[in-house]
């Protein structure tokens, strides 16, 4: 038998199994959610806990239905807010990715432009949002500046340490070779690399949704930000709180998305991933094999 | 795909909706600079576009909502705003700093700022704050407390003041368990504390309730570049403000449909417009006239408390230039129109 076919069959065999930890995990965390909330629910109808800050959760439940059913308003709030996120997170991305790399391979520009930027990032961004919306005027474009200055470190720090930290025996060792400095790219930096800066690409997502808080605080037209300032200036905290976990789930939401986006770009860094590549290869020589 | 082609849509409709470009055509956009969003609070704005009589004047308003910690004046002079929401602090402060700015009609002529106390305290009046800790909803508030501890011969230094910021809760809070002898604030954010059982008692003292308070202020030297939407977009201010004077229900009607988080709760909407109506109904003849008087006589507070060092001649800054267009409209025809709106919607 092909040891290709062998170690599908021998998946094929773990896959019950996997299903029942998935099924056994997902339970174990429903029954811990469930115990929280009933224990919540419990502590503010005994007064144990403040119901100005804890609202009810079966309210909570309840603004969920009004907010998204039976009223509906929060849907274009969440609209233009996840519009903003994504546009700032992209912005930043590539601002944050591109200039790390033009500074990671440069020396010159990495000496003149990383104290700059350095000290850019000691200074704290929420306290110059108030600025850049003075300066680039009302709209998204300030919105977005904020959210692409959010953004913008986590991906530039990872891409820099990324390419700077490319281990010298290796670049030693192609350079001997003879390797092209395209190959040595290709071959050896971006495979160190991909992976630090998918996790700067991860901070920088959720960095993105903090960034659309604070922009919608300060510049309160429409937007989720501003609902929930809506909602907290009026004291109705159970339609907050709905607001409050709606982001939170976006959040989670994004994260795991992150994950797995991290494993599919960066497969080779995970454990899965070289799995996956091994298996195909070995099909292939396998195929080759038998032609 | 589909998901990434959804995004792009949402940050296309983002740069596009909160923008401050026109988009429909033949309307003049009106860049208006205030503290909310369409609110309860500016009724007369939600009147107004319900009946479409922003734009039967040719004009749509551009709301820039903005944080305090924003420089109002700043976005007039820069031209990214054509009309501010401005108090009277901020005004005299702005024109005794040199700024070109010119008054041109009062939203609020009985001020929605104040100073409350727990309805249990013993504070009974500004007298009584003495050496205690005052709470502000935010800075903007620090000069209308100068003025009114400036009433009986306090000033700032004789009491401590803490920002609590502008959370529901945190003010509760701070009212409910006595962590501030009393917060100097706004109308609205007395409502969501009364309307959850929080029972406030005012000691503002009488000679600033008469003050006019959010003011509309444009650059003086646009004043005559403006003049067609300004009167326009004034005209179908005074008249939602009219609106409330005869049919608070179809006014009612309209918010509910325009800010529903505001309405979630039936009474805290109810209670919200009712204060609202009695701070935005003119008491002048002509609505949002500018009360010259007025105006005088509150400067020596505002000098005493510091905010400005001297008074300003009243005829500096304000310009009641707009307020007889503003005022130029036929109040039977504005009831005609509220009863085809309530026919039609209620």
């Amino acid at each position: 038998m092909a040891v290709a076919e062998e170690i599908t069959e021998a998946g094929a065999a773990d896959a019950p199994r996997r299903g029942n930890v998935w099924r056994r995990r997902l339970l174990t965390h429903l029954a811990i959610f469930l115990a929280i909330v009933t224990l919540w629910e419990t502590g503010v109808r005994a007064g144990w806990l403040d119901e100005l800050f804890f609202p009810r959760p079966t309210d909570i439940l309840v603004s969920f239905w009004r907010i998204y059913i039976s009223q509906g308003n929060v849907w274009y709030h969440l609209y233009i807010s996840l519009g903003l996120v994504l546009a700032g997170f992209v912005g930043g991305s590539l601002l944050g990715v591109g200039l790390g790399a033009i500074v990671g391979f440069n020396p010159l520009m990495r000496r003149f432009l990383q104290p700059y930027v350095i000290v850019l990032e000691a200074t704290p961004r929420i306290a110059v949002a108030p600025l850049l919306i003075a300066i680039l005027g009302f709209g998204a474009q300030s919105k977005i500046s904020i959210i692409v200055l959010v953004c913008f470190f986590a991906p530039f720090i990872n891409t820099l340490s990324g390419v700077v930290n490319v281990s010298p025996e290796k670049l030693e060792l192609f350079r001997s070779l003879g390797v092209s400095k395209l190959q040595t790219l290709r071959k050896l930096v971006l495979p160190d690399a991909v992976p630090v800066i998918m996790a700067g690409e991860r901070l920088a997502m959720t960095a993105a949704l903090t960034g659309v808080l604070v922009a919608e605080f300060i510049q309160r037209d429409v937007g989720i930000g501003s609902l929930i300032l809506t909602y907290t200036r009026n004291l109705n905290m159970a339609s907050a709180f709905a607001c409050i976990f709606t982001l939170t789930i976006i959040g989670f939401a994004i994260f795991k998305g992150m994950e797995i986006a991290d494993k599919r770009i960066a497969f080779w860094n995970h454990e899965e991933g070289r799995e996956r590549l091994s298996a195909r290869r070995r099909r292939a020589f396998e195929a080759k094999g038998r032609a | 795909m589909k998901l990434a082609k959804i995004f792009a849509a949402g940050a296309v409709a983002a740069m596009v909706g909160t923008g401050g470009a026109a988009s429909a055509q033949d309307l003049t956009t009106v860049n208006l600079i205030n503290p909310l969003p369409r609110s309860t609070n500016f009724y007369p704005l939600v009147v107004a576009e319900a009946l479409g009589y922003f734009a039967d004047e040719g004009v749509e308003v551009n709301v820039l909502p903005s944080d305090t910690s924003i420089p109002y004046v700043a976005f007039l002079q820069n031209g990214q705003a054509d009309v501010a929401m401005l108090d009277p602090v901020e005004t005299l402060s702005a024109v005794a700093a040199g700024s070109e700015i010119n008054t041109i009609y009062e939203v609020m002529q009985n001020a929605p700022e104040g100073i409350a106390t727990p309805a249990g305290s013993d504070i009974d009046s500004i007298d009584d704050l003495e050496g205690t800790t005052v709470g502000l909803v935010s800075d903007r508030d620090r000069s209308f407390l100068q003025a009114a501890l400036n009433t009986v011969g306090l000033s700032i230094d004789d009491v401590d003041t803490v920002v609590l910021g502008e959370s529901g809760p945190t003010l509760a809070a701070a009212m409910r368990d006595g962590n501030v002898s009393a917060i100097s604030g706004a109308a609205p954010d007395w409502i969501a504390l009364m309307v959850n059982g929080i029972e406030v008692r005012m000691i503002t003292p009488e000679e600033l309730l008469a003050s006019p308070a959010n003011t509309f202020a444009v650059n003086a030297d646009r004043v005559e570049e403006l003049r067609d939407p300004m009167e326009g977009f004034l005209r179908a201010w005074s008249k939602g403000m009219y609106v409330s004077t005869f049919n608070v229900d179809a006014v009612a009607e309209m918010l509910r449909s325009a800010v529903p988080a505001e309405w979630e709760n039936e009474e805290a909407g109810q209670l919200f417009l009712e204060m609202s109506i009695g701070m935005n109904v003119s008491t002048t003849e002509r609505l949002g006239d500018l009360q010259r008087d007025v105006w005088t006589d509150l400067q020596p507070q505002y000098v005493e408390a510091g905010a400005i060092e001297q008074a300003i001649p009243v005829d500096e800054f304000l310009n009641d230039t707009y307020i007889d267009a503003a005022n130029d409209f036929s109040r039977d025809e504005v009831e005609e129109d509220v009863e085809a709106w309530v026919a039609e919607n209620m």
